[in-house]
Formats: structure tokens, sequence, C-alpha cells
């Protein structure tokens, strides 16, 4: 029974741990529907910034396009207008209006007239918060997520950046992984 | 000329086949290749096979959302989305809840698809036998009533069902477990071939691990394609390589020509006559129009899912029948039960960073029970299998720590180092007399009829076992050398297996059950009963398997008494 105990006390860890990560935010999915309407229209600059947000998460690399190319800038609002409920779109909007008004203050510039540099370190900050308050869900934490969920189910993350096999047509358990072979998509 | 007379013959067939689901689907294959001129009625639209399969061939980024599904599909389908099991791939496969309510006394999760099909197209396909000693533990320990068959009453149905459904496999010889007339076994993968072995060598065989046995085809079958490995069952298979009714019993049943399907037909009740004692048809309401028509014939079979049927029956009083159809033994709607789930443990294998996986498996790994007999004693009764499975997942520990950037892309564009094992535990619920449903005459459905009331709950035997699933499962994984082993239990209500069995159960004692031993009514001998709601205990296999060849063995009686005029 000491085995048993010893399990039991790893279980209640793991428990904790898994909890505090963004990958609650992405997969639990919301379950609880909530009546109330959002409002905000996310305008095609809205999605452009979007957009140029995305890439930075997940840039074109030498191997694959990024996420700008794979259509995240309207991936992500399409998901938070019909896909979240209304207090974390609420959570999203605020954040997003925040993080550019932050460009303004920090940079004096707008969001699209940041360089690289400058992108790169407003979402070093925005990380930094999102550790601080423990994963709690903001602007970052669903917009990074989106990215990657949107990256990978688009036709560029599928087929360029792992790759896709529509009908493999057979099972094999056992095949050779060759280094820097990509990951399948499903 | 008499019009109503005309309607009548018109209406009127050899026999009536309710649902159109796996069960259904077998009721009218083997009735119509009988020679019985067949109606099958199905409460929800058509889906035509391979034609209607419209997510089957899309490529990932060709699904709305990314599968995610909208506020307003969680608005309509509340029940539906408390699991992972309504998607946005075939999410029109699922009922809406908000036409359809039922009152939960206590949580039941009740997943539920209406269309032609019903949920063989949706099923998860393990295909298992019971045993005897599944047929016989009610007897045993006291829960419930006795089985009114044994393994050898259905052992040749088993056969029957398994090859032409095209179940494929790997016999094991093992007594909890029955072999069966499989196709070839699918692969397990590197890291489960390890584990098998330790396993096995750890517990002397006391335990063992096999492929899933699973109603997916490694072989070409009667005419029907192959696995293609895509993993994409769910959405319907163009190649027709998963059992359901469209790939495999309608085709049958309509090749003999007797057979009639009828969509958006909603069985009210069956219609009693008191002259005869017998069921002399249905009252069907038009899904569409709402019109309501009747429909006759010489026997009934009544498939409607567990709780479909259930309801169909305590529906259908008459002054003979006033608390539901052959109900006075007082059994109908009790002796709800279902299996539960969301329990055991998983960890990563190590050693095996140079090998990865070709093609999508649709299938994992089986550990059948092994407590609770030969020996092992546990303090509660009855057991559980493990279902379960290793894969080379994509997902990194960068996603949780907030990482960005070119490398972070580069990560998650390859598959993890690791490979994760997992066992998740099914376990047998016992029946409890005081779990049931019965009908709420205070809520209407979208055609006006009263609906289902359900009390159900687990109890302290499935608690119990609960815990014997998480740790077990660790100790196994431990000693297959399995890495940072952690146990989970994620909760279960009942529904949540959509394996709901009971509420209609087979018994030698009228007094004690609904049906006798051939799944006929006790008092109504032209009705059966052949889909979850005939089971006097749920075992822990998978049910589906029993469920087709307790339809076949049931068609075969019920045609040789209607021939020996006994019905």
């Amino acid at each position: 029974m000491e085995r048993r105990e010893a399990l039991k006390k790893i279980a209640y860890l793991m428990g904790g741990a898994i909890s505090a990560t963004t990958m609650g935010v992405l997969f639990e999915s919301f379950t609880i529907y909530d009546p109330e309407k959002n409002t905000y229209y996310y305008s095609a600059n809205d999605e452009e910034i979007l957009a140029e947000f995305s890439e930075i998460i997940l840039p074109t690399t030498a191997k694959s396009p990024g996420a700008k190319a794979a259509g995240v800038g309207a991936f992500i609002p399409l998901i938070i207008k019909d896909c979240y409920p209304s207090n974390l779109q609420e959570v999203f909007k605020n954040g997003f209006v925040t993080m550019l008004n932050k460009c303004k203050t920090k940079f004096n510039k707008e969001f699209l007239s940041l360089n690289t540099e400058e992108k790169n370190q407003l979402i070093v900050e925005l990380k930094q918060q999102a550790i601080d308050t423990n994963s709690e869900p903001s602007f970052f934490l669903l917009a990074r997520d989106l990215t990657i969920l949107g990256y990978f189910s688009s036709e560029i993350g599928c087929t360029v950046a792992r790759e896709y096999l529509p009908i493999p047509g057979k099972y094999d358990g056992n095949v050779e992984y060759k280094p820097g072979q990509k990951a399948w998509a499903t | 000329m008499n019009i109503n007379t005309d309607l009548k013959k018109q209406n009127t067939y050899d026999a009536i086949v309710i649902g159109s689901g796996i069960s259904g689907g077998w009721a009218a294959k083997e009735l119509t290749e009988k020679g019985l001129k067949v109606l099958m009625l199905e409460r929800g639209m058509n889906i035509e096979h391979i034609k209607d399969y419209d997510s089957a061939m899309k490529a990932p980024w060709e699904i709305p959302y990314a599968g995610k599904l909208t506020e307003e599909q969680k608005r309509t389908h509340p029940v539906q989305i408390r699991d992972h099991i309504y998607g946005q791939a075939n999410e029109n496969w699922w009922v809406n809840d908000l036409e359809c309510p039922y009152t939960e006394d206590k949580r039941f999760d009740w997943y539920r698809g209406f269309h032609v099909g019903g949920k063989s197209l949706m099923w998860g396909r393990q295909s298992y036998r019971l045993s005897d000693h599944n047929f016989e533990d009610n007897a045993r320990d006291g829960h419930g009533n006795d089985w009114p068959i044994r393994y050898k009453d259905i052992a040749p149905w088993y056969d029957y069902a398994e090859k032409f459904a095209g179940i494929s496999g790997q016999n094991e010889n093992w007594p909890l477990l029955p072999d069966g007339q499989f196709l070839p076994p699918m692969d397990m993968n590197c890291v489960e071939k390890s584990v098998k072995e330790r396993i096995e060598k750890h517990y002397n065989k006391s335990r063992i691990m096999t492929i899933g046995r699973t109603a997916n085809l490694t072989v070409p079958h009667l005419g029907r394609g192959s696995c293609q490995y895509r993993n994409l069952c769910s959405r319907g298979c163009p190649f027709g390589a998963y059992f359901s009714t469209q790939s495999s019993t309608l085709p049958a049943a309509m090749a003999t020509k007797r057979l009639t399907v009828r969509p958006y037909s909603i069985v009210n009740h069956i219609i009693y006559d008191k002259e005869t004692k017998k069921a002399k048809g249905v009252m069907v309401i038009d899904a569409e129009t709402n019109e309501s028509m009747e429909f006759y014939a010489k026997i009934v079979f009544v498939n409607g899912s567990t709780l479909g049927s259930t309801f169909v029956l305590l529906n259908s009083t008459s002054e003979a029948h006033p608390n539901g159809l052959g109900n006075s033994s007082g059994h109908l709607g009790h002796n709800l039960m279902d299996h539960h789930f969301r329990c055991g443990a998983e960890g990563s294998a190590e050693g095996f960073e140079d090998k990865y996986t070709y093609g999508r498996r649709a299938n994992g790994i089986y550990i059948p029970r092994y407590q609770n007999f030969n020996g092992d004693k546990r303090d509660y009764l009855r057991g559980f299998g493990y279902q379960g499975g290793a894969s080379r997942g994509n997902w990194h520990k960068e996603v949780a720590e907030l990482d960005f950037g070119g490398d972070f892309k580069e990560t998650l564009s390859r598959p993890a180092d690791s490979w994760t094992m997992g066992l998740g535990a099914f376990g047998e619920m016992l029946p409890y007399y005081e779990n049931k449903v019965y009908i709420d005459h205070s809520k209407k459905d979208k055609w006006g009829q009263p609906v289902l009331a359900i009390d159900c709950e687990y109890k302290e035997n499935e608690a119990k076992m609960r815990e014997d699933m998480m740790y077990d499962a660790a100790e196994m994984l431990e000693a297959a050398g399995i890495k940072n082993v952690k146990t989970y239990d994620n909760g279960c209500y009942p529904g949540m297996t959509i394996h709901e069995m009971g509420t209609a159960r087979m018994g030698n004692d009228p007094k004690e059950s609904v049906l006798n031993k051939w799944n006929q009514m006790h008092e109504v001998n032209n009705v059966f009963v052949t889909d979850g709601s005939c089971m006097p205990s749920t075992a822990c296999q998978n049910p589906s398997l029993t469920y087709m060849a307790l339809t076949a063995r049931a068609c075969d009686y019920a045609v040789k008494e209607l021939k020996k005029k006994n019905i």
C-alpha cells in the first residue's frame, strides 16, 4: 500500500502542475454557454495587427512560412467572435486595446509601425505579465493559443511546417525516425 | 372500395423495426433475409452511405473553426458538449438537446444521434465477447437477476455476427474474454509491444495485453474496403471499412428488396390489441409534418437505443398495460446501468526516440479483466478492463512555458522527443433497481411528446473500483518501465461511456424481468427488444457486439416461431 500512497501524492502534484499551464486555456473547451452577445467588431486593420502579432509568435523561417501567411490574422477574431463566451471576448478585446495603447505610450508609435525588435519587446512584456498573473486568461494567452491552433490547422501548418497524409493506407508503429523529420499533421 | 382498408393494407408489413442503429440494422438484415417484408422506422434524417459523409474527405484546414464548437452550437447542444464527443466535423449527427429535452433527477449525460444508422456511424467500434464468467456474475454475487442465457447459447451468434461485421483482433485464449472469428489483427507499435512483453512477464501471464478488437477491416471483406488508417471513422468511412448500418447491414437488407426505410418517423407508442394480446403495430409522428399515422405488422422489433426503446415501451400504455407495455414486473425503466471510465494512468516511454509511426491507427490496446478471478480478490465486486495505447505526440513543454518565435515554431513542427503510454479503464457498474427512468409529463419535446426523466447514480462499488482502476494502471506501467507515471480520475457521470443498458432486462422469471431468453417480451410475445436495454448486467466489455449477436439470435427465433404460428 505504500507504493499506492506515493502514487497518490504524485497524482496530486501533477494535477496542480497541469492546471497552471496554458494548455488548459486552449483545450478545456468553454462548455458553459453564455447568452450575452458580443458587439465588438474587428476591422481589417485589427486583423492586420493580429496577423503581425501572430507572426511574432510563429514567424516565417527558412523551413516554413509563418502565421501571417497561414491566415491567422483573420482566424483569431473569427474564433473569438463565434466560439468564445462574452466574458472571454471582453478579456481579449480589453487586452488588445491595452496593447495598442501601450505601443503609443512606450514607443510613441502605432502597433503596425513597430519594428520587429519593438514588437518582440512588447510581447516579452505581455508574456511576463501572463506568468506573473499565474496564467489567468488574457489577450496574450488567448491570442498565442489561437495562433498555435490556427497555424497548425492551416494548410501551410499541416503541409509545409508538418506533413499531412490524407490516406496513409497502412499502419506501421515501428518506423525509423530521422532526426529533424516533421511531425504528422492530424 | 374502402379507403381505410386500403391504407391499412398499404401500411402493413410482416415486421416493424423501430430504430436503425447497430441492433436495428441487424434486425432489418436478418428479418428481410429470412423472407419477411420489413419496415424500418428511423426518427431522424436519412444519411446515405458515402454520399452524405460530408466531412469524410476534408483536410484539417477545411474543417470550420479548426474543429472548435461555436457558442451557438453550445447553446443548442447543452448536453452533447459535456464531453469531447460532439465535434465540428460531424456536428449535425448529434441531437439538438433543446428539441429533445429530458429531465435529470441526477446528472446523466445522454448522447444521442437521430438519423439513419444512429450511433453505428459514430461508435467506438471496440468489439468484445462476454464470457461465461460475465453471464454468471449476477447469480454468483446476487446483484441483479440471473442471465437467462450462458455463453454456449450466444457463442454461435457471436461467430455469426463477427463473420459478417468484420472484426479484426487476436485470439488469446483468455477465460474472461472469449476468442472469436477475427480478421488479421492490427499491429501494436514498438512501445506497446515492449509494454505488453514486460507486463505479461511481470505478472506471469496472469494479466495480458492484446491489440484492440475493432470493427475495422484489416483486409477487404464482403465487398467492403479495408481500413486506410486515417483515423477519421466518426465522420463516416468512404471505404466502408468499419461496421455501420450504412456500410454493412442496410445494403444486405436492401438487396432482398423486402426492406422499406422511413426516416423522420418518431415512434410514439406500440399499439396493443387486447383481443389477441399482441402488438398490432405502432403509432408514428412524422418529424417533419407532425402528422400522426399508424403502421401494422405481425412482429415488432424495438431497437431505438436503450433509453429510446424504454421510452416507447413506457409510453405504450393501455388498459391491459397501464404502466407500460409488458411491465407487470415493474422492472421496465429500472436497473439502468452504464460503464464508468475517465480513470487510469499514463507516463512516458524512454528509449524509443529513434522510432516513429506511419499512418493513424483508429485502435488501441486492450487489457481484459483479471480482477476477482482466479485467485485475484478485491474489496469490491466485478471488475474492469483497460483500453489504451502509446503514441509519439506533437506537443512540447514549450507550449506551457509560453515560448514564442522561430525556434519554438520549429520545435512544434516536429514530434515530441518521448512517447507517451496510457491505460484508461472501463469498469462494470452493478444493476441497482432504484437507478431508473420514467416518463415526465410536465415537459414536452418539439413534437409534443412527454419526455424521459433519468434518476441514476454510481454507488460505493463503483467508487471503490475506481481506486484500483487508477493504481493498477500505474503499477502495470511502472512494471513496464514507463517513466513519470501519473494517475488520473477525471470523474464520471452515468451516460458518459454511451453504454447505457438494462432498462428492459432479460430473465427467466416474468416477475423479475421484461424479456425472456429470446429477447421476447414475457407478456406480449410478438414484441422483441434487442438493444442495450435487454442487458441484465454490463460486464466491463464494450457491449455493441453482444447486441448484434443477441439481435441475430432473436430474429432467428422470431421467424421460426412465426412460421410455427406461435406468434
